[in-house]
């Protein structure tokens, strides 16, 4: 029951915070609703016995990469894209696409057996280092498909860093790095 | 409700009284700022601010070493009216300062406080846990809300519509990212060797080891610059520098709304103490004497500890009286004045030192609870309970302000950093230290322990 009113008051928040960071004209303040709803996503997270992703939740979106959106965000002053239409031709597919989304996930949940017991423990630390690192029988030994995916991170970031140097590369940029 | 039915009602009481815990931040700023300004005088040589005073009959002028100064203050940050320039954006403006010191607020719920409680309350045994949350991921939790508290002072920054603001608000997100990286992998290597992140584990692993300190002390010196540079003090106070950028990121606020931006850092600087105490320092544990030790003989202990109060009440003494002697000798015109001042203090002092004695007297012949072992675990009355809670407490404050001082000391020792001085010291040299700290305790704890 008190998990219940704790769902509902956190459930508000994620999808109001969800909504403004939609109806928002300013980056920023769309960055700070999508602040407020991962939090608010933390909160469940804890709620339903993942206290662990609900922190890291905080940890990283949260407090990391939310700080270097309202960083790059700050610097490239957003305030000019307060002008933008809220809906344009794109929107005409977007638009029925999500609704689409949504009602497939919904029909999914609803359809689902859900049976919810709010006292067992789903995402604690011990269960996730388990998952990652139990390679014995049975044990699924996650870690090396995680290292994997970094591994495809970096692989993005370096193209990232390639791209960039690319444009630093042109005339102008050259120019001033001699004048240092 | 089952939920109220679950505890005994003892178990509430101490669980709800554990929620005054939050405010030992707030209270801390009244111990900090005293010590900032007078401690900023010991070290440059000077007196500090001493000169306000409350005057009462008969001992005159009191000024309590210069904390009257910090009422004053306090008074008229208070009544000063709330001004905010035109152009700023009114909402995020009057938001923003209230992020760090909302946070300052949930920080302590992981702190453990004491060692977790143990005693025999209607014929069952009841184990209270000493922090407020006692949660599988303490240290996280701690970050993550280390991490948002950056957040007031980036939106100040861009709320307030100032260049000025604007870059210390760039540097401050810039700074925080930096420095939470070093903070939390200079952590991993005592993680690793608890194999716990929950602070009562590791303050239990440090009693019944060797203190982190001691396991780890590269990383305690990696731990210990980068959250000096989160706090944002000197030498890495680059967010406010004031010959570059007036004031940083609260340039354009004033009154109230600047003093809880400069609570919030200090606050900080106590929670950042008390963590540094707990995973580095053995947290509440008291050196050299384990827990079950001390609750075998609780008397004994409280008599000690009162004895050390005492004798601390006697040092203050000393140093009155050595004033009071050098002060007759001079000429000064107000020395009378100031005699009648110290005579107060000594009073007091003495009214403390006696009775510390008589409750440590007390304690050694009266207050010896019976303890029984109940499956290997030590389970005393609730007066050991509350007893070794009490002495917990205050060791654990000891320690932490101790480490309030330490940033103090850097903070009037150290010159300010430039800006890419800060982010070379962050990213190449910490980061590196703290990386090749984990590795070779990770091999280390491999070949030793074989976990």
């Amino acid at each position: 029951m008190l998990a219940l009113i704790y769902f509902i008051i956190l459930a508000v928040i994620a999808l109001g915070a969800a909504v403004c960071v939609f109806l928002s004209r300013h980056p920023l303040y769309g960055a700070l609703s999508l602040v407020t709803s991962m939090v608010a996503l933390a909160g469940i997270y804890g709620l339903v016995g993942s206290p662990f992703l609900g922190v890291i939740q905080i940890m990283v979106y949260a407090g990391a990469i939310m700080m270097l959106v309202t960083f790059v965000i700050m610097v490239l002053n957003g305030a000019r894209d307060s002008k933008t239409p809220m809906f344009d031709k794109v929107s005409l597919f977007v638009l029925p696409a999500v609704l689409l989304l949504a009602g497939v996930v919904g029909f999914a949940f609803v359809r689902a057996p859900l049976a919810f017991d709010a006292t067992a423990l789903r995402g604690s630390v011990s269960l996730t280092s388990e998952t990652l690192f139990n390679m014995a029988q049975g044990g699924p030994g996650y870690f090396l498909l995680f290292e994997v995916l970094g591994l495809l991170l970096l692989s993005a970031m370096v193209a990232a860093v390639l791209l960039a140097k690319k444009r630093l590369g042109t005339v102008e940029s050259e120019n001033t790095e001699e004048s240092h | 409700m089952d939920i109220i039915e679950s505890k005994t009602w003892i178990e509430w009481v101490i669980t709800i009284a554990k929620f005054a815990f939050c405010f030992v931040p707030v209270l801390y700023i009244l111990l900090l700022i005293p010590m900032e300004r007078r401690g900023a005088g010991f070290m440059q040589d000077r007196q500090g601010p001493n000169r306000s005073y409350i005057k009462i009959p008969y001992f005159g002028k009191i000024r309590l070493f210069g904390y009257v100064q910090n009422m004053c203050d306090g008074t008229k940050l208070f009544f000063k009216e709330q001004f905010a320039p035109s152009g700023v954006n009114k909402i995020l403006f009057r938001v923003a300062p209230a992020i760090p010191f909302a946070i300052v607020f949930l920080s302590p719920c992981v702190i453990p406080w004491f060692g977790p409680m143990v005693f025999e309350w209607g014929g069952q045994t009841v184990r209270i846990a000493g922090s407020i949350v006692d949660s599988d991921v303490g240290v996280l939790l701690l970050f993550g809300f280390s991490s948002l508290s950056a957040f007031g002072a980036v939106l100040a920054g861009w709320a307030s519509k100032s260049k000025y603001s604007f870059l210390g608000a760039l540097r401050t997100s810039a700074m925080t990212i930096s420095y939470e990286v070093c903070l939390g992998l200079s952590l991993m290597g005592l993680l690793l060797l608890v194999g716990s992140f929950n602070l009562t584990d590791i303050v239990y692993w440090q009693e019944h080891h060797v203190w982190g300190i001691v396991a780890q002390p590269v990383a305690f010196f990696c731990f210990l610059i980068a959250s000096i540079a989160e706090t944002g003090r000197a030498p890495f106070d680059v967010a406010e520098g004031e010959p570059e950028l007036v004031a940083g990121y609260h340039t354009e606020y004033g009154a109230m709304q600047f003093g809880l931006f400069y609570m919030g850092e200090y606050s900080h600087i106590c929670i950042n103490s008390f963590l540094i105490a707990t995973l580095f320092l053995g947290g509440y544990s008291v050196p050299f004497v384990t827990t079950e030790t001390m609750q075998a003989h609780m008397g004994g202990s409280l008599a000690v500890l009162c004895g050390i109060l005492a004798f601390l009440g006697l040092a203050f003494l000393h140093m009155i009286y050595r004033y009071s002697r050098k002060l007759k000798a001079t000429t000064l015109s107000n020395r009378f004045e100031i005699l009648r001042e110290y005579s107060l203090y000594k009073i007091v002092a003495w009214v403390a030192v006696a009775v510390f004695v008589i409750l440590g007297v007390a304690a050694w012949f009266f207050y010896n609870p019976a303890n029984f072992v109940v499956n290997g675990v030590a389970v005393g009355s609730l007066a050991t309970a509350i007893g070794t809670a009490l002495i917990h407490l205050l060791v654990l404050v000891v320690k932490s302000v101790f480490f309030c001082w330490v940033w103090i000391w850097v903070r009037w020792t150290l010159p300010r950093f430039r800006y890419d001085h800060v982010m070379h010291l962050g990213w190449k040299i910490i980061l590196n230290i703290a990386l090749i700290n984990l590795v070779v305790t990770a091999v280390i704890a491999k070949l030793v322990g074989g976990n």
